[in-house]
């Protein structure tokens, strides 16, 4: 009887491992072997993601159809390639992916597709054509927020960029988009330029080595991908009236929209620097639900429905004006427009805000927090 | 004589077989490290085939062949260099510009280019990096990490010339070539490639060249009066071991299809890992480059272990480390090594105590021998006599910093007068110039300390997750994080003396042990923010100058103190000089040792804390960005890597020049491909002009 079940999974196995042709679509009793190979950067970001996919994997609309195992690559290409054939080795129905390179992973992704792995690359992309991707549109995040500096500042000013770590496709996108826009206005000259590395504390330091030479009443305005909340921080520090802060493009972070409110709201356990002023700013970033929106993919492909390789989700861009403070931040009360969340439950500025989705409405603010989902 | 005559005769009989016995033996207890490695891999091997819920078939193999390639390569380089006496920071830097170089060059219509060719290109490129990290470390006698450093900074910046973002092609035939089979089913190329390095090597350790290299190794000055030809030797090293790198970056761009300019970074470490994992012994004349291969291939092997066993992905690296731990344990394990003599130390230790007869039990009474006065005429020796040494080393920093000072204002004019710049410049140094207290005094032992970065960001965590945003929480927050960097200094302090490791093992694995409690701690997002009064110290302006400024006025009247004024400082000393002089001596070596690494975990915090009221909350890469510069600043400063020289006022010198000089290229309008290539070339131009 032992033997016979343990023959029948070895049949079973090599008919998986052997059969080129995916099997999707029939109708199967066991729950979906999902994995998630993550990359590990240091920032709020990927912690967000996977509590996100964790949420949803535990939703109750999913509970039954999919297992979930997470595991870190670290910034290290050549592990996540050995990471993902690992993956293929354990019976992996399904692969989300956040990769660490967009062409490192071509061949393993290849290669896992060929024995019927269905692969799901988040945030970056995998230029693989088998593999799914769910992403923005970088270049037009970079386009839109430098087109709403430039008509900030009417088109004339001097302006700071800080960049995002140099070298990767994202950043580049990025970057590039931006500075096109840029160079179509005579007005705007750029006076500084820095790599931010994404991240808040880096901002400030190359901030601080930017600054060393300058006045900030020389900056008219600034575009970062990340540090918008640090860079008005350090305006307050020097002495700069809250109503008198440079406008800002980019940052998808909790801390900035706080600080984007209007001057007076009623915000709980809000603390200068992290206080609305009414900081000019368009705030935008990858949303860290695209994840879960890759999970949801993979249940989909692995079900057979039709799914296109290319998922772009929609831009999560915020201005003063569409900027609205939740409650409890709920997925219902998201979807009725609010986008940004008390200090007293999000303490950490940093942490990125763009969490909804209209297609997800598994996940509320407890789903990033915590990775609970809310059904 | 009948008895000389008889052994002779037995010898001459019996010689062949007692020569081989032994040198059998001989040979075992000389690759007992490799043995255990390769018995290491196959053990994880076989475990994790068992986990495996699928038969282990060809594919597979094949494919962790590929898998662990790269690293093995780039280990083998990295190990010549090593077995050199040196140390080699470019090896990643190499590969991926190597990788950038293919990609962007190969013709995408040609789809069979010819992998002679751009292997040979690959190969070259490396060779011409490594030729120029030979002619600074043989020809002008620089220290091989500065020098090594300084060439990893223009290779990246070289390589983001080169491809500014990831993409490009590389012919498939690299792949089919280079990821095919040898022998179908049987015999993956990976295998062969690393075969074919593997026999090289095994010959090219018999010719003149390997006997030279471990004569470096085991002592450069030794080795050159015996008239050794050092330098050439050094050169060539490093030579071929770029040309490895070379091939490593080749085996990624066949591997991978296309190009990315930051593929390679991430592999230094790894290479550092398996190198030691592979018993070849850091600071030279000991090991090969048979026993890194095998060790790149248990750190890939771990990777699949970790996903069959279901480690949770927060303990990932602290299960990785352990691995690097018990296996370089496991490798130096025997009844020489050093946990043995410490484990008969104490046990002769503890016998003694009950009989009575140590040391400190005798009676205390003054049993100093009587020195006659010293002359009374001797004439006091003037200030250069006495500082002179130490001066000619200190001096050359201060001097580049001042030039440095000099061109940003011709550059971005408005320095000299302009207090910002220098509120800027103390603020930004006082990070790297705290470091350099505690990594500095490390290395005037003669140790390493790579645990710093996750050191800064467990303490930054902690620090903003304990105080709860109230100045009051200090109280209990700040001797918490203290406390726990202790703990951290004396494990690290305890594993390079009692277990008798490597400091780079040790502190590399307590890194990984750290970033893994760093996360847990703060469950991938780090929470709560520094205290206002913290903030106010980093931030805010009192005459124009930040606070934290007074406070490194002390730190530094402290660290000079503490260096050189007291019995610690001059025992410091002693025991980076020479250890066994220091013993014989009567200074506690272990206990010195294991103080200047709690001493570095102490300063770390230190960084920590400051960095999160910098910060106004703290995250948890923040530490990434200080553990080379830490290192560069100790060595620009004028102090020797290999220990007993250096003086902390140079170390400052250092982290303001360091300092200096990132501020000058984030002023100019450079883009950063090009400020990392001027940051390389200035940190040359300083240790160059340090030298002269």
């Amino acid at each position: 009887m032992l033997n016979l079940s343990y023959k029948g999974a070895v049949c079973a196995a090599a008919v998986a491992l052997y059969s080129a042709v995916p099997t999707p679509g029939h109708a199967q009793e066991e729950p979906y072997d999902i994995y998630l190979s993550m990359s590990y950067s240091g920032n709020d970001w990927q912690a967000e993601a996977s509590n996100m996919i964790k949420a949803l994997a535990a939703s109750s609309d999913y509970a039954d159809k999919a297992n979930l195992e997470v595991q870190v690559a670290g910034p290290n290409t050549q592990r996540q390639i050995q990471q993902i054939n690992a993956m293929v080795q354990a019976g992996a129905d399904a692969i989300v992916v956040y990769p660490i390179s967009p062409t490192a992973l071509n061949n393993v992704v290849r290669s896992a597709c060929a024995r019927g792995v269905e692969i799901i690359a988040y945030d970056g992309e995998i230029t693989e054509p088998c593999a799914y991707n769910v992403t923005i549109n970088q270049s037009e995040a970079g386009r839109k927020t430098a087109e709403w500096l430039v008509d900030q500042l009417d088109g004339e000013g001097d302006i700071i960029l800080v960049n995002g770590v140099p070298g990767t496709s994202v950043d580049t996108a990025r970057t590039q988009a931006a500075k096109e826009v840029f160079a179509q206005h005579d007005g705007i000259n750029v006076i500084g330029e820095a790599d931010g590395m994404w991240s808040q504390a880096v901002a400030r330091t190359e901030l601080n080595k930017l600054m060393s030479t300058r006045d900030w009443s020389d900056v008219d305005g600034l575009w970062m991908q990340v540090g918008c909340y640090t860079a008005n921080a350090m305006q307050l520090e020097s002495g700069i009236a809250p109503e008198d802060v440079a406008p800002c493009a980019g940052e998808g972070s909790n801390g900035g929209r706080i600080q984007m409110l209007p001057l007076g709201t009623e915000v709980d356990g809000a603390e200068l620097p992290y206080a609305p002023f009414g900081a000019p700013r368009i705030s935008y970033a990858a949303p860290p639900y695209s994840g879960a929106m890759a999970f949801k993919l993979a249940v989909d492909i692995l079900e057979g429905k039709e799914v296109d390789k290319r998922t772009e989700l929609p831009l999560p861009l915020i201005t003063n004006e569409t900027v609205q403070l939740c409650e409890t931040g709920s997925w219902d009360e998201q979807k009725a427009g609010c986008n940004v969340f008390n200090p007293s439950l999000v303490s950490n500025p940093g942490w990125f805000a763009s969490i909804f989705s209209e297609e997800l409405p598994q996940l509320g603010l407890d789903a990033a927090l915590e990775g609970q989902p809310e059904n | 004589m009948m008895d000389q005559a008889r052994k002779q005769r037995f010898r001459y009989r019996f010689g062949m077989l007692g020569g081989s016995l032994n040198g059998m033996m001989l040979a075992a207890r000389r690759g007992q490290a490799v043995i255990v490695t390769v018995f290491v891999f196959l053990a994880l091997m076989w475990l994790n085939a068992g986990l495996s819920p699928y038969p282990l078939n060809y594919f597979d193999i094949s494919f962790l062949a590929s898998g662990g390639a790269t690293t093995a390569i780039a280990a083998a380089g990295q190990s010549l260099v090593i077995l050199s006496g040196g140390f080699d920071l470019s090896a990643g830097a190499v590969v991926s510009l190597v990788n950038a170089v293919l990609a962007t060059s190969m013709d995408p219509a040609q789809e069979e280019a010819s992998v002679l060719l751009w292997t040979l290109i690959g190969i070259g490129i490396g060779a011409c990096v490594g030729a120029v990290n030979g002619f600074f470390v043989a020809v002008m006698r620089l220290q091989p990490i500065v020098v090594t450093l300084a060439v990893m900074f223009i290779v990246q910046g070289i390589t983001l010339l080169v491809m500014a973002s990831p993409g490009g092609f590389v012919s498939p035939s690299l792949g089919m070539a280079y990821l095919g089979d040898v022998i179908p089913g049987l015999l993956p190329a990976p295998v062969v490639l690393l075969l074919v390095v593997a026999v090289l090597w095994l010959w090219l350790k018999r010719t003149s060249f390997g006997v030279t290299l471990y004569a470096v190794g085991s002592d450069s000055e030794a080795a050159g009066t015996t008239g050794l030809h050092t330098k050439a030797v050094t050169f060539a090293t490093y030579v071929l071991a770029g040309g490895l790198y070379g091939l490593a970056g080749v085996f990624v761009s066949a591997q991978t299809g296309a190009g990315d300019p930051l593929v390679g970074n991430s592999l230094l470490l790894p290479t550092f890992a398996a190198v030691v994992i592979g018993g070849t012994r850091l600071g030279g004349g000991k090991g090969g480059i048979v026993g890194p291969l095998f060790g790149a291939y248990v750190l890939m092997i771990v990777v699949n272990l970790l996903l069959s066993l279901n480690v949770s992905a927060y303990y990932s690296t602290i299960a990785e480390s352990a691995v690097l731990m018990i296996a370089v344990l496991m490798g130096s394990l025997s009844r020489d090594s050093v946990l043995s003599k410490r484990l008969r130390d104490l046990k002769a230790g503890l016998g003694a105590r009950r009989a009575g007869q140590l040391a400190g039990q005798r009676a205390r009474e003054d049993r100093r021998l009587t020195f006659t006065a010293p002359g009374e005429d001797v004439p006091p020796s003037s200030f250069l006599q006495r500082h002179g040494p130490t001066l000619r080393h200190v001096l050359p920093s201060y001097i580049c910093l001042l030039f440095v000072i000099i061109v940003s204002q011709v550059v971005l004019s408005n320095v000299f007068g302009n207090q910002r710049y220098w509120d800027s410049l103390l603020v930004l140094s006082s990070f790297l110039a705290i470091l350099a207290l505690g990594q500095g005094a490390v290395i005037l032992t003669g140790g390493l300390d790579l645990s710093l970065p996750w050191c800064i960001a467990l303490s930054g965590v902690m620090l903003t997750g304990l105080v709860g945003g109230q100045d009051i929480g200090l109280w209990i927050a700040i001797p918490i994080v203290l406390l726990v960097a202790t703990t951290i200094g004396v494990l690290n302090g305890l594993g390079v003396v009692a277990l008798g490791l490597s400091p780079i093992v040790v502190t590399l694995a307590m890194n990984g042990f750290l970033q893994g409690a760093a996360l847990i701690w703060s469950d991938g997002s780090p929470a709560g923010f520094a205290p206002p009064s913290l903030r106010w110290l980093m931030t805010s302006k009192v005459m124009g100058f930040t606070p934290v400024t007074l406070f490194m006025v002390v730190f530094v009247a402290f660290a000079i103190l503490l260096l050189n004024r007291t019995k610690f400082g001059r025992q410091v000393y002693a025991v980076g000089n020479s250890e066994l002089a220091a013993r014989l001596s009567g200074v506690p070596v272990g206990r010195v040792i294991v103080s200047v690494y709690v001493l570095s975990a102490l300063c770390a915090a230190l960084v920590g804390i400051l960095l999160a009221g910098f910060s106004g909350q703290a995250s948890l890469g923040m530490g990434d960005d200080y553990l080379l510069p830490s290192i560069a600043v100790v060595v620009v400063g004028g102090a020797l890597i290999t220990g007993g020289r250096g003086h902390y006022v140079g170390m400052l010198g250092g982290a303001l020049l360091l300092t200096a000089m990132q501020m000058l290229l984030a002023g100019t309008s450079l883009p950063s491909a090009f400020r990392a290539v001027f940051f390389g070339v200035l940190i040359l131009a300083a240790v160059v002009a340090i030298k002269e």
